[in-house]
């Protein structure tokens, strides 16, 4: 495209059939422990 | 729903069902913002005028394609899929354990009351962390990684606990089949090489905590007599990052009213040599002085662009660092039923006091009305435990429409409770800044995609 560039391939709707296995981090076990943050987490299955 | 944005010279269209973000032209930018009220003809005649013809039906063409594709306006499919999620059995996955209820700073805005949670002083036992990690074990199912977090008040005034209890985990990970990640939040005033060393081998992460600048960390971060700590804990602090590689840390700081431009400390801590940095809005009640107020807002999201924008400079000269409410993974971040259920608390993530009392986080611990159960009955309130489990994304009025629901997942529920008094609210100053954080995370990643040489 000429005037559209887009940064990723990976689509929320393709995470349904094979997501939520649980296995990933818990947000305020990282760094924050004020406020939630889940965007930033890694998928244990991308690992 | 796409969510439209300018950062930094980038134009950013997140689709935000999808997760699609595309960086595009003025032209495209105008047609995208025309889409939902006119059809391709009316957007043509609308924008005439003001872009080339070819280029206008270009633009119109290509985000054609990206609706066609399921990239652009995809609809919202999942509110039926996370109740049925939210169905599933519980497992607990993540303990916070209390270690001590005490501390040897006394900072002001400490949730925890310079660490005695509303209670008395008061160190966890070898026995009460023990039959917590049984707990865990024995309700965590068929989850094979499984966090404890040594937490307080300050858990190096109990280490020796700490570390009978990391060689009670790693004793029994092996029998059932289980990974044990363990991580340890300091303040960093005992910190020393034993404990440094003890870290590097045991801990999976560990949080630093020092708010920036010593200015502002000694006003809000002092001894119990009053002395600042940053002398004291900054060089302790660099040793530990450069000892851990730089990696699988975070130097994690708090920012209040009276740091508005914590930018600067953002950057201080960078200029000092860190890379792994979190630095946070304090949480407080609005009578405090150095609560964050409503009209604080304008100020603090500037600061947020300043820093983007900043790093994105530091990224191209060679002299990158992490931040970590910047942090965003396009390709490989969570799956949706994670996105939408949030962040556990009082469902598979669960606090724990030196007594053994489980809490749904420990933002609640003291607050006897939350009070779960305890490691020797196990989950006892379980009508908390499923109002926790009820709450998701589109339990909540002011998320269902918001574009960052996907990031932030509802938000933090004590942040909801303590505002609103309910955890299935959420707390309007968090979600402005939560708001702008996404999109200056998404900005760096477009600034890393593009070379300057490239047509933004």
């Amino acid at each position: 495209m000429k005037h559209v560039k887009t940064l990723n391939t990976k689509r929320l709707q393709n995470t349904l059939k094979k997501g939520g296995c649980g296995e990933c981090q818990t947000s305020c076990q990282s760094a924050c422990k004020t406020s939630c943050t889940v965007g930033n987490q890694t998928c244990e299955q991308s690992k | 729903m796409v969510h439209q944005f300018k950062n930094n010279g980038y134009n950013i269209l997140l689709d935000v069902s999808s997760g699609a973000i595309h960086v595009v032209d003025d032209v495209v930018y105008d047609v995208v913002m025309l889409w939902e009220s006119l059809n391709q003809e009316e957007i043509f005649d609308k924008l005439k005028g003001r872009y080339d013809g070819e280029e206008l039906s270009e633009a119109i063409e290509e985000v054609a394609a990206l609706v066609k594709e399921g990239e652009l306006f995809t609809k919202d499919q999942y509110e039926g899929y996370v109740s049925d999620f939210k169905k599933r059995p519980t497992v607990v996955k993540a303990l916070c354990l209390h270690i001590a209820h005490d501390c040897n700073l006394a900072c002001k805005y400490c949730f925890a009351e310079e660490g005695e949670y509303h209670g008395r002083r008061a160190l966890m036992s070898f026995e009460v962390g023990k039959a917590a990690l049984d707990f865990l074990i024995a309700n965590s199912g068929s989850r094979r990684n499984l966090e404890v977090d040594f937490f307080g008040g300050e858990p190096t005034l109990n280490f020796q606990v700490v570390k009978d209890l990391v060689a009670y985990g790693r004793e029994q990970e092996k029998i059932h089949n289980k990974n044990f990640r363990f991580t340890l939040t300091t303040n960093g005033v005992l910190l020393n090489d034993e404990i440094m060393e003890f870290a590097n081998k045991e801990m999976a992460n560990v949080v630093l905590s020092i708010d920036g600048r010593k200015e502002v960390n000694d006003n809000m971060r002092p001894f119990r007599g009053g002395q600042g700590s940053y002398d004291v804990i900054v060089p302790k602090f660099l040793k530990f990052a450069e000892s851990r590689n730089q990696e699988n840390y975070y130097v994690r700081g708090t920012f209040t009213h009276h740091n508005l431009d914590f930018s600067k400390d953002v950057l201080h801590l960078a200029d000092l040599g860190f890379k792994q940095i979190s630095v946070e809005p304090v949480v407080a009640k609005e009578t405090e002085s150095y609560a964050i107020k409503e009209e604080d807002l304008p100020r603090l999201l500037e600061e947020y662009d300043i820093l983007a924008a900043e790093m994105a400079k530091r990224k191209k000269e060679g002299n990158p660092f992490t931040f970590f409410h910047f942090m965003i993974d396009l390709e490989g971040g969570p799956c949706v039923a994670k996105r939408l259920s949030g962040c556990g608390s009082g469902t598979e993530y669960l606090a724990v006091t030196p007594w053994g009392d489980f809490y749904p986080c420990h933002q609640f611990v003291g607050n006897e009305d939350f009070c779960m159960g305890n490691v020797k009955t196990g989950i006892t309130r379980t009508d908390i435990r499923d109002s926790f489990k009820s709450c998701n994304v589109y339990a909540k009025e002011k998320c269902r429409e918001c574009f960052a629901r996907f990031y932030c997942s509802g938000g933090c529920a004590a942040n909801s409770y303590n505002f609103h008094g309910d955890i299935h609210n959420a707390y309007s100053i968090g979600c402005e800044l939560e708001k702008k954080r996404v999109e200056c995370a998404i900005m760096l990643k477009a600034a890393e995609a593009f070379s300057d040489s490239e047509v933004k």
